[in-house]
């Protein structure tokens, strides 16, 4: 980034100036700092140039719609929020399953702005929320480095953090998730814990339970701190490290951050009553017992009690874990979830949680992609692990730990990049720290001796800031030579070089889409804009019933609540697989059977993305399998997943494919009409071939609308009486009179009861015609 | 003469008799046949009359389950062993199962001895499992496709509840091994530190455990596990020679991953040299005393290579996998 170069020169000549190295240093610091922050926010805002300021994806629509419903309803409504729109006919209670943290920062913020007269609309607090969170995180890693190593070291960490890849994939402007603001949460809490450690104060602790709160609040991913904080504790006491200043801040912490966690509507009891919160209790149980032991060997400093004191701290270990055992056996505990288990067991989401498995951000990483997201720093980090372990204190345990667990979550799931990318930067800061530190000082030695005014613009400013921390060497040190300093500073400015413009690349290229507004780029490199979504959605929410349901595949099912504002059946808070499955039934049987359920739920339009015409491949076709793998798990006696592949197991949309994929719903509703896509009309650009079976006719639905460049397509589902009925015997018949097409059609022309009451005054006197003819035309016609 | 004729003609009927008898009685014979062979061997071999009396032939109101496969070492089928495992595992649920009838039947042909049925169904590979329906022949998806499904336990139960509507609750024999070994590895560690308990010292040894941790980091860094779920081939043997490097970037080879370990550790090292030249980071005494300037300036020179040919290496090594990819330092 070009701030965090600019960031460098700014101490030379700033040095001369400042004799006061207290004050230079701090300058420096906030200087530095603030110049991160600027990179970090700048170089989030790709999208919002690029585009406009959007909220981007599938999750965000869902917290920017609730942070709306919270400043409009104000708090306490909301956490009494039942959401009818979502989950039909089920509905979700929001207050209770989502975590506040993000609508209420946003809705704080929203307030004091207008409490000072600054009118802004919560969108763009939304927008920009996590790139403005990104400097607080910078700060963050910041105070956390300067605990571990030095200031200097943190300077570096900092400026990593607000321009890697790894950390702006989830902070882009536009990305308004949870993860945004809960990395600030979690270094803060790392820091403040390590300061607790440090000092043993009550104080401490109690801001470190303050920040957890803030966490739990935010993010599921807590649970990753009351695992790890305990984990240190516990490695602690096995080195042999226990102190009163640990007692003390381990004991604060635990007990407040349990009750204030406990707060949150949506984790309930939880801290007490599931595995993943056990490691933390138990290692409270243990501490206190091994406490109570320090104590009693206070009392009688003599005789055996070293040999007791091991003996005892291994009692009550085993007792604390046999009743952790026991009590899961018995049901108070419940074991450990699913989506936690599956990181221990890689193997365990894909045999039994196929929703899990089916989300591409649950895979493995390779190797490239960790060195996309975190290039340089990558192979760098490992020096300051090595250097963290070779002279460990009781905080360098806690960042190797962190390091370590932090290193394998990220292995197993390419999501988990983002609890590895601060440890990282941390570290490779450190390393960075360590080696140019060591290369100026020498420099400073030599040159500034004689005369300090002479030295400018070599200096790094780690360096700069480090040398005031740490006794200086004696002179004799100074043995590397002119060359091999200029060579290795030389060498290590490129790297950084290519680390922040590998940084940009990636940013812009990689985690700047809104993804829900989509560029093609021409020959010419011209940029055509392909808006389909929100065309659809703004079709639905005009041209459709206030209250229509409408059905699709969970993924769109936040941005048809967001922007379409209707009812949806299944979204992307996926707690019910078994209503997912009947979805995924309904889009993977035929037309006849998937009529049936969808009267069952009550479902007036379907929507299916298809990206056939434009070459456009996150569409439904191609995730269509999981829909039948997830549907499979809860009906096997109806959907098989072999019926959909051809003989030979292949995938096809083509004729060799196989009759009840060419017949389910979800090909016939994403191929119906379809005539566009290239030389042979009908040809399907993201699969590469023409369809199997085109040129049908719907029985049981109707088109209702296709967006510009087909990737959005609505359909209506017809009522009973507009499909080919059978005959009624004539005394049977009845003029329909409830109506929800009418109302449609109303609800569109805005004068919705007065034409409703008309419609109806003319049913009647048709009714009471004698002719039958005329009255089962006018049902037609509605 | 006559006596003889009478003989003959007796002879005659009883064999016409039982024959007759059993056509009639065939299917319970069968069936009952059947249960006291599952009732030894939960798999039934079958050679070539007994696949032919029992699978092939009509009157059947069972389902029959067989693996094809080929078993003998000279063969050298080293899948042929994990999916009898596995098959063993299903028909030993089914066998012991609450829901067991004689509705449903496992068996399996050996290709030495039954090299004739491979011939009849015109089977060119092992192994298969194929499902012969109670009524009917087998359709293309009665044999199992182990391509997409893979071949464990689960899936076989899977397969066999779609085919006939049996559901079977796989029920695995528990495995110890994994817990023997690691009780063995706790007992040699602790009878290891009781030895030596009079010297624990090597317990404090950072470097050790700092190089144990750094292990641990390029491991996963490199993408092994990745490597452990998903099974990639240890590199890819192509027409022009053999491939070491995926050319996409979501997939990798086994060798390609070590040798971006191998990059990395080079990186670390070069890195921690040129740190131990320039003084190291808290006892710079011992180092200045030991060794003299020349010396620690050849080692910070090297240190400054390793680092950067080897991060120009990985960075290009990078690039060629990522489509589109601009940048690159020394090499291209």
């Amino acid at each position: 980034m070009p701030a965090t170069a600019a960031g460098k020169p700014v101490n030379g000549p700033n040095k001369g100036l400042f004799q006061n190295t207290a004050g230079f240093s701090t300058l420096i610091t906030v200087t530095v700092l603030t110049l991160a922050w600027l990179a970090g926010f700048a170089s989030r805002l790709f999208a919002v140039i690029r585009f406009e300021s959007i909220i981007h994806e599938f999750d965000p629509w869902f917290n920017y719609r609730s942070t709306a419903y919270m400043v409009q309803h104000g708090f306490y409504n909301f956490l009494n929020w039942f959401d009818e729109r979502a989950w039909y006919p089920l509905g979700r209670i929001v207050g209770g399953t989502v975590y506040p943290g993000l609508m209420i920062t946003s809705g704080t913020i929203h307030w004091i702005l207008h409490t000072l007269n600054i009118p802004i609309h919560i969108r763009d607090i939304c927008v920009f929320l996590a790139p403005v969170f990104s400097g607080l995180t910078a700060i963050a890693t910041y105070l956390l480095t300067s605990e571990l190593w030095s200031r200097g070291a943190g300077l570096f960490a900092a400026c990593f953090i607000a321009i890697v890849p790894g950390y702006s994939s989830r902070s882009v402007a536009g990305s308004y998730d949870n993860e945004g603001i809960a990395i600030f949460a979690l270094q803060f809490t790392y820091y403040l814990w390590l300061r607790s450690v440090k000092s043993g104060s009550v104080s401490w602790s109690i801001c470190t339970a303050l920040s957890y709160f803030y966490m739990v609040s935010a993010w599921g991913g807590y649970v990753f701190i009351i695992n790890l904080i305990p984990l240190h504790v516990f490695v602690l006491l096995i080195m042999g490290r226990f102190s009163q200043r640990l007692f003390v801040s381990y004991t604060v912490f635990y007990i407040i951050g349990l009750l204030l966690s406990m707060q949150i509507p949506f984790v309930g009891f939880q801290p007490i009553r599931t595995s993943e919160h056990m490691a933390a209790s138990g290692v409270f149980a243990l501490l206190m017992a091994i406490g109570a032991m320090k104590y009693l060997h206070s009392l009688n400093p003599k005789g055996q009690w070293k040999q007791l004191l091991i003996v005892g701290g291994l009692t009550a270990a085993a007792l604390v874990f046999i009743m952790v055992v026991f009590l899961t056996y018995m049901g108070v505990i419940a074991p450990w979830s699913g989506r936690f288990y599956s990181l221990w067991d890689t193997g365990y989401a894909k045999i039994h949680i196929p929703i899990i498995a089916s989300v591409s951000e649950h895979q493995p990483t390779t190797w490239s992609s960790f060195f996309f997201d975190l290039h340089v720093l990558v192979c760098t980090f490992p020096v300051g692990l090595w250097y963290c372990i070779k002279n460990i204190n009781d905080e360098r345990v806690f960042v190797a730990l962190y390091a370590l667990s932090a290193v394998y979550f990220a292995g197993v799931m390419v999501r988990l990049m983002l609890t590895l990318t601060p440890v990282v930067c941390i570290l490779a800061g450190i390393a960075f720290s360590i080696l140019l530190d060591l290369v100026l000082k020498e420099d400073e030695v030599i040159m500034t001796q004689p005369e300090p005014e002479e030295s400018k613009n070599l200096y790094d400013k780690a360096g700069k800031v480090k040398k005031r921390t740490q006794e200086p060497l004696p002179p004799a040190d100074a043995v590397l030579g002119m060359n091999v300093r200029s060579g290795t500073l030389i060498a290590f400015m490129i790297l950084l070089m290519l680390f922040s413009v590998h940084c940009t690349w990636a940013t812009s290229n990689a985690y700047s889409s809104p993804s829900i507004v989509l560029a093609s780029y021409g020959n010419d490199g011209s940029r055509k804009i392909l808006d389909d979504f929100r065309e659809a959605y703004g079709w639905l929410s005009q041209n459709t019933a206030e209250d229509a349901r409408i059905m699709s595949w969970w993924d769109y099912g936040y941005q048809i609540a967001g922007m379409g504002n209707r009812t949806t059946l299944v979204d992307n808070n996926t707690w019910n697989n078994s209503h997912i499955a009947l979805v995924g039934k309904a889009m993977a049987s035929n037309e006849s059977a998937a009529y049936e359920i969808m009267s069952m739920l009550d479902v007036d339009y379907v929507l299916v993305i298809f990206g056939g015409a434009i070459g456009y491949s996150g569409d439904d076709i191609n995730k269509f399998i999981w829909m039948v793998r997830i549907a499979e798990g809860e009906h096997p006696r109806d959907i098989h997943e072999a019926d959909y592949f051809t003989e030979r197991g292949e995938y096809r949309i083509d004729s060799e494919a196989s009759k009840t994929m060419l017949n389910c719903l979800m090909y016939k509703l994403s191929y119906y009409r379809y005539d566009s896509g290239g030389s042979p009309p009908g040809y399907d650009r993201t699969r590469g071939s023409l369809p199997g079976n085109r040129g049908f006719k719907l029985t049981y639905l109707e088109e209702a609308y296709t967006s510009e460049h087909w990737l959005v397509r609505i359909y209506r589902v017809k009522k009973p009486d507009e499909f080919n009925r059978p005959r009624i015997p004539l005394a049977k018949r009845t003029i329909p009179t409830s109506n929800a097409v009418s109302k449609k059609f109303t609800s569109g022309l805005g004068s919705g009861v007065q034409y409703d009451t008309t419609s109806k005054r003319r049913k009647g006197l048709l009714k009471n015609k004698p002719t039958i003819v005329k009255g089962k035309k006018v049902g037609r016609l509605e | 003469m006559r006596f003889k004729h009478y003989l003959i003609f007796t002879i005659v009927l009883t064999f016409y008799k039982i024959d007759a008898q059993t056509r009639a009685k065939g299917l319970e014979e069968k069936v009952q046949q059947l249960t006291d062979l599952t009732a030894k061997k939960s798999i039934i071999s079958l050679n070539y009359n007994r696949f032919k009396d029992y699978v092939k032939a009509p009157p059947r109101d069972y389902s029959f389950v067989v693996m094809f496969t080929a078993m003998a070492p000279s063969r050298r089928c080293a899948i042929c062993q994990h999916v009898y495992d596995e098959f063993l595992v299903v028909a030993n649920s089914f066998r012991f199962s609450q829901i067991y009838n004689n509705k449903l039947f496992f068996g399996m042909v050996d290709f030495d001895e039954g090299s004739d049925i491979f011939q009849m169904l015109r089977l060119n590979t092992a192994p298969v499992i194929m499902h012969f329906p109670a009524k009917g022949k087998p359709k293309p998806a009665d044999s199992m496709d182990f391509e997409r499904a893979g071949i464990h336990a689960e899936a076989i139960a899977k397969w066999i509840q779609d085919r006939t509507d049996v559901q079977i609750r796989v029920f695995r024999p528990p495995n110890y091994s994994g817990a023997v070994a690691v009780a063995t590895l706790f007992a040699l560690v602790a009878g290891f530190l009781y030895l030596r308990r009079n010297n624990l010292e090597f317990l404090y040894n950072k470097q050790m455990w700092a190089g144990a941790a750094l292990m641990f980091c390029f491991t996963m860094v490199s993408g092994q596990m990745w490597n452990q779920i998903r099974g990639p081939p240890f590199y890819h043997r192509s027409k022009n020679g053999p491939v070491y490097i995926n050319g996409g970037s979501h997939g990798q080879f086994v060798l390609e991953s070590y040798i971006v370990a191998a990059l990395n550790c080079s990186v670390v090292v070069g890195m921690i040299a040129m740190i131990e030249a320039a003084g190291g980071v808290k006892n710079p005494d011992v180092v200045r005393s030991q060794v003299d300037g020349k010396k620690r300036r050849f080692q910070s020179v090297v240190g400054l290579i390793l680092v950067c040919v080897f991060f120009s290496l990985l960075l290009s090594v990078f690039r060629a996998k990522t489509q589109g990819y601009p940048y690159s330092f020394l090499f291209k």
